[in-house]
Parts: C-alpha cells; sequence; structure tokens
C-alpha cells in the first residue's frame, strides 16, 4: 500500500523524463498513486498512457517518501498487456531473446536487411523506430567462447545478457579477461534472457518463464560457492529487483545476496586487497553517463571510482538525465519523438563537458548516445582494460 | 580510505544538507552526501527567507524568543553563509540579488506579498507595493497560475496567454531552454502591445538559463520582466537545487541517491556507520564525523505516530514543548501551532543534546524552536546553521 | 413574495426526498436550505445503505423498513447506488448467541442473511483480520449522501420546484395563528425572502426544535454526535460491520475512492458547536483495526462530526434510541419530521406526503419507489467509470475532477462557494483535501469573474480554517507531512497570512 504515502509533493513528476517531453503521458503521480485509489480489479484498465512510461524509476529515486510509483505503473501496464490487445512492436520486443537469436543465427544477411533501405521501411512498418541505426548482430556469441578454468580463490558466473551476447561479445571477453586477470574464475553459466524485454513489453508469463529458468541455474552456480557478476545494469535491476518483486520468484533473496554489478565486484576486490591492479596513464576526457537502472541499484557510482584510479583519466558524470532509449522504448515508433527529445538532450549536455568520448554502463545508453551524436560510446570496463593493458585478440 | 570511507558524510540534500555538505568539501575533506528522495527545497519558492518579521531581518532575530536557533548561531557565520551561498548561486548563473540588511517583498500567484531576504534575481524586479502597473503574461493550460488572483488586486493591470501548446511548469521551463521554442515566443511577445511599468510571469522562464532568460525578456521589451513563484512543481525550487547539487558535486563531494539509512553502526560515543539496503545486499557509509540535515516532518526526518515523534534515523530526543493537545491550535492561522517548535535541540557547536555521540552535527529544520512559518526563517536558518555544523565538523575532524 | 403550496425547511435526505414526491405527485413546493444540501446528518453520515441487518435484533420493525427501503433504492438507483454487500464479521470473543439472534433475525424479517467462513470472507476482503471466526454475508450498498440529495432535487427542479440553498430560516409568519409562510435571509448576499404557502414542512433534523420554535412549537428531541473517519484510499470493497450488539466504531463502508469508519455516540446540546475530539478519532481506530488491521497504520485523511436527530427518549444508551421515525402536526400548518436514517429518507417522504395529500384532499399515490431517480446518467462514480476525455485540464488529480467540470458546475449554479463545487464534484476530497485544487478552483472563479479579490481571499480563508477543523485530530504519519506541504504552499509560497505586505 506504498501509495497510501504520497503527498503530493510532485517532485516525482518534475524528474520523468517522459513527462518533460510528452504531454500525453501524465506523469508518475497521476499514473501511480493517482489512480491507484480508483483502480479495481472489477473493471478492466482503459489507460493506454500508462503504457508510455519508460520505467527508468527516475520517481522512485526522487521520491521523498517511498512511493514507488514505477512500481505501480508496471503492476498495471502488466495488466493492460493482459487484457489488451498487443501491438507488433511489442510483440517482438517482449521475444527479443528469441528473435535476438534467430538475428545473430543469419548474422551478417540479418545486418544487411537491417541497415537497407527496404529493412528500415519493414521496421517503420512493424512499428520499429528507427532514429539510430538498429545494433549488429553478431555471429559468433559471446556463449560460443571457450573458457579457460583455473584454481582461484574467487570464482564469478557471469551474467551476461542480451545484448553482450547478441550484439557485442567483444566486450564480453574484454570483460572475462579483465576478472581474470583480478585473479577471479569466469565461468558462463546457462542463462536467458533477464525478463525484462517481456516486462517491458506486458508479457509477465514470458518474464516469469525466463526468471525461473535463470533463478535456478544462478541459484546452482550460488552453491557451489560462485559469485554472480552482470554487467548490464538493467538485466541487473531486473535480477535484484523485479525477480522478488513482481516475478515472485522464491530464490531471489538468495541471488540478490549474491549478485555483484561487475564495477561494485572489481571494486570490492580492490577494497578487500584481493587484487591490486595496477592502472596505467589513460590520459582522456570521458562524460560518464550514468545509467537511469545503475542509479535505481543505489550502490553508488563505482565505475566512476574506479576510473578515478586512473592516472590522466578525467570523468564527468552526467546523472540528471534519461538518454531516452529504455531499452526497448525508445525503439518503438510510438516513442520515438519522445527518445528523440530526450537523446538530443543528453547529448548536447555531454557535448557541453567537451569530452571526447561517452562512457556508459548500459548497452542501451551506448546505442542511444553514441547513435545520435556519432561519438564513441564505451563501457566502463573497456577503459580499464585499455588502462590495464588487456588486450583482447579479434 | 576506502571507496565507501568519507571523513563527513551529511545526510539530507535540502539546503541545510547541500550548504553544510559545500563548506566541508571546500576544506578538501572528503564528502558524502546521502538522502532518501529529493528534498522539500524543490518545492520553495527558491527565495531564501532569514526573517521575515517586519523590515531588517537581523533585528528581527534579536527578537526572536531565546530558544530559537538563530541564537545558536554567531552573527557573523550568518553573514558568511548567506555570502558564500550567493557566490555558489552566481557561479551557477543565476545570481541572487538582496541583502542581509533589509528584507524584500516577492510578488505571489495570489497577488500578495512574501516577505523575503535573498531572491532569485528572476524575481528582482517584482514590485514592492500595489502602484507600478503590470502585464501578466501566462500559457494557456497552465493549471497552477491565474492571473486573475493578481489582476483583480491591482489598477491597471492586464494579462495575455500565450499558447505554448503545453501546460505544466516542468516542460514549460524544459521547452524554454530550447532555442526554436525561446524565439517563437519571443516573436509572439513582441507583437503585444505592452504599455504597463513591468511585466510579469509565472517562474517557468527555463532552468540553469532562467536568469539569462529574463534578460532577454527585459532588453527585448525594454521593461523590468519578473517571474511569480507558482505552486509545486516549482522550477526555482528546482533551480536553486539544481545548483547546490552540481556545485557539491564540482567541489568533489559524491552524492548518494534513494539512500535511505535503515541501520546504524556504533559505540558509545561515535558512529561508524550508515547503511542502506539497495537492491539486493546493503551497502555501507562509514564515516568519521556525520551532519543530520533530514528536515522536519515534511522532509522526512521526523515522523509523529499516535505514540509520538521520534527521528527516524539515530532516534535522537526530540524536544518537544508540549503534550499532543498543545501542538494544533484552534486557529489554522495563528501560527502558534506546538508542533512547529518541535525538532532536535542543538548547542552552540550544533551538537545535539541529550546523546552521548560526539561526531554528530544537527541543522536545518529538524531543529527545536525554528516555528519556520511564523517566523519566515527557512533557507536562511538552513544556511547559516549549515555552516555553524560545518565549522563544527571540522574542528572536530581536525582534532 | 413568492406564493406556493408547501415549504420544505432543510435540505437534508428527508427534505429533498419530500421535495422529490411532491414533485412526482404535481405539488408546487418551495425547499429552503440554510447552507448547502446534506448539510447537517445526511451529509455527515457513512452513506450506507443498510441491508437492515445491524437493527435485526435491537429494532426489527426499523429493519423490515430498511430492507424493503434497501431494494427500492437499488431499483431506482441503479447507476448511483453501489451494490457493494456487507459482511458482519464475528471476531473471537464476540458472543455466539448474539449470532443465533441476529440470524434468526434476518430470517424472521426476511433479509438474505448468509454465512460464510473465514477464509471465504478473506477471499471477498482480502484486508480482514485473519482471526475472524466467521461472516455473515448481507446485501448492504453504498451511496453518497450527497449525490442521493442532488439527484432527488433534480426530479423537484425538472418539475417545477423551487429551491433556495444559503438561506437561513429567520421568522416563520403568522396569520391568524396559522403558519403561513417564511422569511429567509440569502447568506450570500444579505436579502430577505418572503415564501408563503399553505403547509410548512420542517424537515430540519438536528434543528427541528429552533424551526419549531420560530412558530412557538415545541420538538421533543435527543441531539447525539457521531464522528467518522476518512481513509486514503479503499481497504475494502464491501461493507464490514461487527457481528454484536450495535457499539462505537463498528461500521467500515466503501464509498468513492476511500473508506468511511465509525461512528461514536455523544449526547451533545448546540449542533452549530460541536468539534471531533481526538479520543472519538482513537476509539474509531482502535474498533476499525479489530476488522481490518491495516486501519492501526493507515493513513486517515480527514475526522468529522454529525449530529444524529433523534426522537427524545429516556432510554441511557443512544444506539438504543429508535431509529424510526415520527411527523408531528403541530395542528397550525406546520408540520415536522424527526428522526429517521439515510436509508429509509424515501418512506420518511412518502409517508410525509401522504399527509399532506389527505390535507389537501387529494389522491395522488406515490411513485417515488418505482420511478428511476432523475439525473444518473450524468454521474461519474467509482470506480473507473471516471474516465476522462481530457487529461491535461485536471484541477483537483486526487479526485480526477476536470476544470470542465469545475466550470459548469460554476454556471449552473452561480455559486460562489468553494464547499458547492466540493460536494458537487467531489473536488478536495482526496488525500490532500484541497490543498492543490483549491487554489485552482478559485483560481478560475477569478478568471471567470465570479468574485472579487476580497471575497477570494475571504473563501481562502474560510477554506483553509474549516479543512483544518476537518483534519486537525488525524494529523499523524504521511497526513502531517501532507499538511506541512499545504502550509507551506499557503502559508509560505502564497503568503497568505498577510493578504496586504504592508498591514
Amino acid at each position: 500500500m506504498n501509495y497510501e504515502h504520497c503527498i503530493r509533493c510532485t517532485i516525482c513528476v518534475e524528474n520523468c523524463p517522459v513527462f518533460r517531453v510528452n504531454p500525453l503521458f501524465p506523469g508518475p503521480k497521476q499514473a501511480g498513486p493517482d489512480a491507484q485509489r480508483f483502480r479495481s480489479d472489477k473493471e478492466r484498465i482503459e489507460d493506454d498512457w500508462l503504457l508510455l512510461c519508460s520505467q527508468c524509476k527516475r520517481c522512485e529515486m526522487a521520491c521523498p517518501c517511498g512511493v514507488e510509483p514505477a512500481h505501480i505503473i508496471l503492476r498495471e501496464q502488466q495488466r493492460y498487456g493482459k487484457e489488451h490487445p498487443q501491438t507488433t512492436a511489442h510483440l517482438l520486443f517482449a521475444n527479443n531473446y528469441y528473435l535476438s537469436a534467430l538475428g545473430s543465427l543469419t548474422a551478417p544477411l540479418a545486418n544487411v536487411i537491417a541497415s537497407s533501405k527496404t529493412g528500415k521501411k519493414i521496421f517503420s512498418k512493424l512499428g520499429i523506430s528507427t532514429h539510430i541505426p538498429f545494433p549488429r548482430f553478431s555471429f559468433r556469441t559471446l556463449r560460443n567462447e571457450r573458457m579457460k578454468q583455473s584454481r582461484t580463490a574467487k570464482k564469478a558466473a557471469f551474467f551476461h545478457g542480451c545484448f553482450i551476447n547478441f550484439y557485442r561479445p567483444d566486450i564480453g571477453r574484454k570483460i572475462i579477461r579483465l576478472l581474470s586477470a583480478l585473479n577471479v574464475d569466469v565461468v558462463l553459466p546457462p542463462q536467458w534472457c533477464c525478463g525484462l524485454p517481456a516486462l517491458g513489453n506486458g508479457n509477465l508469463t514470458l518474464a516469469k518463464h525466463f526468471a525461473q529458468k535463470n533463478a535456478a541455474s544462478l541459484s546452482n552456480y550460488i552453491d557451489a560457492g560462485y559469485d554472480i557478476v552482470y554487467s548490464c545494469t538493467s538485466c541487473g535491476l531486473c535480477l535484484l529487483n523485479d525477480y522478488p518483486g513482481l516475478l515472485e520468484i522464491p530464490q531471489a533473496k538468495k541471488l540478490a545476496e549474491n549478485c555483484y554489478d561487475l564495477h561494485e565486484y572489481l571494486l570490492k576486490l580492490i577494497e578487500e586487497g584481493y587484487a591490486q591492479p595496477q592502472f596505467r596513464e589513460w590520459p582522456r576526457r570521458v562524460a560518464y553517463h550514468i545509467p537511469c537502472h545503475l542509479r535505481a541499484l543505489k550502490i553508488g557510482y563505482p565505475a566512476a571510482k574506479l576510473m578515478s584510479l586512473i592516472p590522466g583519466l578525467e570523468c564527468e558524470i552526467l546523472d540528471d538525465t534519461c538518454c531516452g532509449l529504455s531499452g526497448s522504448y525508445g525503439f518503438k515508433k510510438s516513442n520515438e519523438v519522445t527518445a528523440v527529445q530526450l537523446g538530443q538532450r543528453a547529448v548536447s549536455l555531454i557535448r557541453k563537458t567537451g569530452a571526447k568520448d561517452i562512457v556508459a554502463d548500459c548497452g542501451s545508453c551506448r546505442m542511444q548516445l553514441g547513435g545520435l551524436s556519432g561519438m564513441k560510446a564505451l563501457d566502463p570496463a573497456e577503459i580499464l582494460c585499455e588502462s590495464l593493458g588487456i588486450a583482447t585478440p579479434k | 580510505m576506502g571507496a565507501n570511507e568519507y571523513d563527513a558524510v551529511i545526510i539530507g540534500a535540502g539546503v541545510a544538507g547541500l550548504a553544510a555538505a559545500s563548506f566541508l568539501a571546500e576544506q578538501n575533506l572528503k564528502v558524502a552526501l546521502i538522502t532518501r528522495g529529493e528534498p522539500t527545497a524543490c518545492l520553495s519558492t527558491g527565495a531564501v527567507d532569514v526573517c521575515s518579521k517586519g523590515d531588517r531581518p537581523l533585528s528581527a532575530i534579536k527578537k526572536l524568543p531565546p530558544e530559537h536557533p538563530f541564537h545558536l548561531v554567531a552573527e557573523e557565520t550568518l553573514r558568511v553563509s548567506l555570502d558564500k551561498f550567493q557566490q555558489i548561486m552566481k557561479a551557477a548563473g543565476l545570481p541572487y540579488v538582496g541583502s542581509i540588511e533589509k528584507n524584500r517583498f516577492i510578488l505571489t500567484a495570489l497577488g500578495t506579498f512574501k516577505t523575503s531576504c535573498l531572491v532569485p534575481a528572476t524575481m528582482e524586479a517584482s514590485p514592492q507595493d500595489a502602484s507600478e502597473s503590470l502585464h501578466v503574461v501566462t500559457f494557456k493550460g497552465l493549471k497552477d497560475f491565474y492571473p486573475g488572483y493578481i489582476i483583480s488586486r491591482r489598477k491597471n493591470a492586464k494579462c495575455s496567454i500565450y499558447d505554448a501548446g503545453i501546460s505544466s511548469t516542468m516542460s514549460l521551463a524544459a521547452h524554454f531552454e530550447e532555442r526554436p521554442f525561446f524565439e517563437k515566443f519571443l516573436l509572439w511577445l513582441e507583437k503585444q502591445n505592452i504599455y504597463q511599468d513591468k511585466i510579469a510571469f509565472p517562474a517557468v522562464l527555463g532552468l540553469e538559463s532562467a536568469a539569462e532568460i529574463v534578460n532577454t525578456l527585459a532588453v527585448l521589451t525594454g521593461k523590468p520582466v519578473f517571474e511569480i513563484p507558482t505552486l509545486p512543481p516549482s522550477m526555482p525550487g528546482r533551480r536553486l537545487f539544481n545548483a547546490l547539487k552540481k556545485n557539491l558535486r564540482d567541489k568533489g563531494g559524491d552524492i548518494y541517491w534513494s539512500w535511505p539509512v535503515t541501520g546504524i553502526e556504533t559505540t558509545d560515543t561515535v558512529i561508524e556507520t550508515v547503511t542502506s539496503f539497495s537492491e539486493g545486499h546493503a551497502t555501507s557509509i562509514s564515516g568519521k564525523a556525520f551532519i543530520l540535515a533530514t528536515g522536519s516532518f515534511i522532509g522526512g526526518g521526523l515522523t509523529a505516530t499516535r505514540e509520538g515523534i521520534r527521528e527516524n534515523i539515530f532516534h535522537l530526543p526530540v524536544h518537544i514543548p508540549g503534550p499532543h493537545e498543545t501542538w494544533f491550535d484552534d486557529n489554522y492561522f495563528s501560527m502558534n501551532h506546538g508542533i512547529g517548535r518541535v525538532g532536535i535541540a542543538a548547542d552552540a557547536a550544533m551538537h545535539p543534546l541529550g546523546t552521548s555521540w560526539k561526531n554528530i552535527f544537527v541543522c536545518g529544520s529538524i531543529l527545536a524552536e525554528t516555528q519556520i512559518l511564523k517566523n519566515g526563517c527557512g533557507h536562511g536558518l538552513a544556511l547559516a546553521t549549515a555552516l555553524a555544523a560545518a565549522k563544527s565538523c571540522a574542528e572536530y575532524l581536525a582534532r | 413574495m413568492i406564493k406556493t403550496d408547501v415549504i420544505i425547511i432543510g435540505g437534508g435526505a428527508t427534505g429533498c426526498g419530500i421535495a422529490r414526491d411532491l414533485a412526482l405527485r404535481g405539488i408546487p413546493h418551495c425547499l429552503i436550505e440554510k447552507g448547502d444540501f446534506a448539510a447537517g446528518a445526511t451529509g455527515a453520515c457513512h452513506g450506507l445503505l443498510h441491508s437492515g441487518g445491524r437493527y435485526v435484533v435491537t429494532d426489527p420493525v426499523a429493519a423490515r423498513e430498511c430492507y424493503e427501503e434497501n431494494l427500492i433504492l437499488r431499483k431506482i438507483g441503479q447507476k448511483c447506488v453501489e451494490q457493494t454487500g456487507g459482511l458482519f464479521v464475528r471476531l473471537p470473543g464476540d458472543s455466539r448467541r448474539f449470532r443465533e439472534v441476529f440470524l434468526r433475525g434476518c430470517e424472521e424479517v426476511g433479509i438474505p442473511a448468509e454465512s460464510i467462513s473465514a477464509s471465504k470472507a478473506m477471499e471477498l476482503v482480502p484486508q480482514l483480520n485473519p482471526q475472524i471466526e466467521e461472516a455473515i454475508k448481507v446485501p448492504d450498498c453504498s451511496i453518497d449522501p450527497f449525490r442521493l440529495c442532488m439527484l432527488n432535487i433534480r426530479t423537484s427542479e425538472l418539475n417545477g420546484g423551487i429551491i433556495f440553498t444559503r438561506h437561513k430560516v429567520t421568522e416563520i409568519v403568522k396569520a391568524h395563528g396559522r403558519c403561513v409562510g417564511v422569511k429567509a435571509i440569502d447568506q450570500t448576499t444579505g436579502e430577505t425572502r418572503e415564501i408563503h404557502a399553505n403547509v410548512i414542512i420542517n424537515a430540519s433534523g438536528a434543528w427541528a426544535n429552533a424551526v419549531a420554535s420560530l412558530a412557538g412549537c415545541d420538538v421533543p428531541m435527543t441531539l447525539v454526535k457521531g464522528s467518522l473517519t476518512i481513509t486514503n484510499h479503499r481497504l475494502t470493497n464491501m461493507v464490514i460491520n461487527r457481528l454484536r450488539h450495535p457499539s462505537d466504531g463498528d461500521i467500515i463502508v466503501p464509498n468513492e475512492a476511500v473508506c468511511l469508519a465509525g461512528t461514536t455516540s455523544i449526547p451533545i446540546v448546540d449542533p452549530d458547536k460541536m468539534n471531533t475530539e481526538y479520543q472519538e478519532v482513537e476509539t474509531i481506530i482502535s474498533e476499525a483495526g479489530r476488522m481490518i488491521p491495516h486501519f492501526n497504520h493507515t493513513r486517515i485523511i480527514r475526522a468529522f462530526s454529525g449530529v444524529r436527530p433523534l426522537l427524545k427518549s429516556t432510554k441511557m444508551d443512544s444506539h438504543e434510541i429508535s431509529r424510526g421515525f415520527q411527523i408531528i402536526d403541530h395542528q397550525n400548518g406546520l408540520y415536522s419530521i424527526l428522526g429517521g436514517k439515510l436509508t429509509t429518507f424515501r418512506l420518511m417522504a412518502e409517508k410525509m406526503v401522504d399527509r399532506i395529500m389527505a390535507f389537501f384532499n387529494l389522491k395522488r399515490p406515490c411513485e417515488t419507489a418505482e420511478k428511476p431517480l432523475d439525473g444518473q446518467e450524468e454521474l461519474s462514480g467509482y470506480p473507473l467509470s471516471k474516465r476522462l476525455e481530457d487529461l491535461k485540464d485536471i484541477v483537483c488529480e486526487c479526485e480526477l475532477v476536470t476544470r470542465q467540470q469545475v466550470e459548469k458546475i460554476i454556471r449552473q449554479t452561480g455559486t460562489k462557494n468553494v464547499g458547492d463545487i466540493q460536494h458537487r464534484t467531489r473536488l478536495g476530497m482526496g488525500p490532500c483535501q484541497g490543498g492543490f485544487c483549491t487554489f485552482r478552483a478559485l483560481g478560475i472563479m477569478n478568471d471567470m469573474n465570479v468574485i472579487s479579490p476580497e471575497q477570494s481571499m475571504d473563501i481562502l480563508h474560510g477554506f483553509l480554517q474549516r479543512r483544518y477543523k476537518g483534519i486537525r485530530q488525524v494529523l499523524w504519519g504521511d497526513q502531517l507531512r501532507e499538511e506541512q506541504l499545504v502550509e507551506y504552499i499557503y502559508l509560505g509560497v502564497l503568503a497568505m497570512e498577510k493578504p496586504n505586505g504592508r498591514e
């Protein structure tokens, strides 16, 4: 009954990036605690504007009373998904895992089609936005990687997520080498989509399906003494927040206690004295765009702390804006205007810093900011690898 | 020091907390500010009230009851805190005008006059009485601003309405930051036949560029232009908060958002750590000293239940001036409600009374006997007590 | 001077019900109410349309009346009566014997009562105390009492009835010892109106004695204060009663987006001078909390009191005083109708108008039980029929009231009173209790040039003071936070304490 605590201060509304640019969205206060007093299980949900919420969670971060409007809205989005026919775009993105698998299997061809004029027309017809290039599938996924095993004190099971697996396995390889360089044994446990795309597109059943499988698999590894490490902040938030919440996974607590964000984990290793990485000079000015879901994880900005150990690196933190992509949200044509407006604003703030490159822990943010600005968008892990001189074979 | 270890940990992101953290960060101390959410300051008019009873805040302060926390703070500290505040806001591109020697008025959305001391430059031209004629410009659909209130109370006031296509304070302010939107608005404004003395706007004229925008409008129209604060979402409050946030970050402070303190670790004499249960596992932040600036009831620093009133994090003893019957007067406007006096009592070192912990300080509206509305002493008291607390904290750390 | 056949003094459920009945029977009439509709007991009650279960043990006749009226109201008010159903819950320690008597009583009176298990009850109302022994399901319903009055008045308006609200009757005009009319002061303008009629009906509830004395008559009444608390949101979708002898705090009623819980029973003398006491709020919360545990921690947004106008009795326990009603013919053209409860208002009106028909020697049958209430189609109700065409123009965000609705009421009624807008649209009835929306509603009135600046300041002062009275006894937890915010807005941002800076 969190919405009971709402004192109508409107601070959540001030923070909502969608409200700021899209007059059709009444804001988290209206969509959440205000409307909740009137919603009833006996009546069909008709508030289609609920779908305009991108689930960035900025409202929850700002609420002084602990109301959690995004959670209220997420629950009602699932109800809406159940009670109304889905758009094609919603259906496709909910099944992102399967489609990406298909895409990577047919990679060279799939990429050619996706970037062609015809492909873009097809995307438009399907309700998919083309304001930034569609990410390129990689034929050789991360799971194809063969892992070297050694006996070390620390063992990590890497939850890589769909983005790294199907689109940027090269980053995944860097992360594996990074961890290995710090004396951590890395394995790739059996894993599926974390479930967030399904949840974000109104398919609670599919999300639960993925969650149950992931939980069972990761649970085994935890029992065997592995720490679970994730690098995508949205996967992490789903694992830590939605698994115990909406997805009702019984092992959720155990998972949460043993799951770490990659940089949180690396920092922990250094603090505990387990690893003493020698960061070499890497003079650069970078703009670190903090992904909304990293903020929502409430672990601070560990990557920033790590990057501050690198001599010569100037890292300017930007955590005031949402990039506007929010996973599949910005890829839906219906949200294109919102995504572009927010993205352009985020880019202009980045440009103002005079930074050469963009850094963000979230693949979605990198796609958006890199795609809109033409600048290079790096994962912090890539910078750490550079500074540690960790090379990756092609 | 480890990544999560700090010299000073400030709890609360309001004016008091952000100011205290900034004052400490300036002294090259490693500072963390943690907060559950965004502060009440976001909802304020942005103006700094020092003591709004009468013309001269300093004399008014002298007349405050002896228990008032202003008496804990030296006048010099108050002056310096306001100076530093003005420097910070000037550097942020949002200068404040006014002086501690004399109060001034801001015209409110009701057409009444609010007494304050330092006001954002965007409100500098606010009329000080009923004599000047005003042209009020508002925006179609803006439901938190009704020119009628103002026009009906003044002679020779008129109103124009601009259809911006958007109608909330937040989105208007965001759009004013975009050149094309601003230029289109300017074209429209030029065509309004404005002959009155001054032009008034609801406070939606941009965010970080507000002062610049108001200047541009004044130059274009050749008339003084000023903003009128609105109901929340309040843009001047948001600008103030954004500027203080950025200032702390620029000075090297770490800010932890959405970090409600769920546990503390202490010895008999010192507080060592505060913990928050983040998504998954608890994270801890350790400090050599702590400053509590979590606000009053609205801020969440104090909670009243049917059983009593408590301070939520450290369970410090709460000063309650009388029994439950005295907390609320019969007359709403009496301004004498006992509840306005509830809070944490402190000594001149801003150290809370009744606790054995040596390394904790308090500032801001969580203090006892403030009676903020009655005395008109919100942000001013926050700044003064924040500097006092920061000083004491720095002294403690130096030992 | 206005000349009509019947004057009704009092715009509560009884008065409005009489107006409707007279209208349907073609009798010209004029209703005069000193405040807005439902200003007395009607506006201060639960809004519960009893199944009758509550009276089955103490007053079977009243119970039977209630049940029949319940059926009628459900029929004629299909769109405005919420058929919530009700549960009488038995907690550990509650008398099993009472339960037997209760069930037997229901059977004898003819009220459908079904005994259900605790787990079934928990399915129906998940927030119930899991320790209940059992529950008895009855057909309770709920309605917004103000709406009820408005709908009755609609019929009167459609048939030429004259309605004066905010008019206080100051004199009953007599000629040759007979009551021939009244003088009433328009509270807004100060004008006096004189209305003459053949019959005057005193349906002024708790003020019945004060009104009757204007004609030199006496009306025996006991005035009993009852207080209610309102929760932030619905904790239950069914009416919850306590399966025991009627006592304090044993009803919780869902109404619109909130729950009302109560009540208490404190004899008073002056209906215009009463306050809700903190002790009453504590009692209600603790009793309600036994049926729905969350009550102990939930946010209460308001507490208010009403006066029950009961027939004078020497019985010590005011719960035992008959809720039945009485019609007094003062033998001089004035009739007083007293007592009763919301559920039986229509029956009371019918009996009263039957008497009037006899007086006029007319034979016209009562149709109020057959004809559906007029004006129901215009209603938005709970839960989601409050669909909004225009999300941008919401004035009251707590209760989803749009600008168009507010403007419509202002134009229709010509009112300068924010309370009138509140009653008709529920503006300001939500968690912030008008904190934001009253500023907006008054702003709209300013824009429409309906009020002057002095008026708007007075209205705002008056509104804040009245609002404060309603929340004063529930200021803790979230509601205290809310209150500080509203205080900061009105007294801080809007600098309300000094109407003009240089004072």
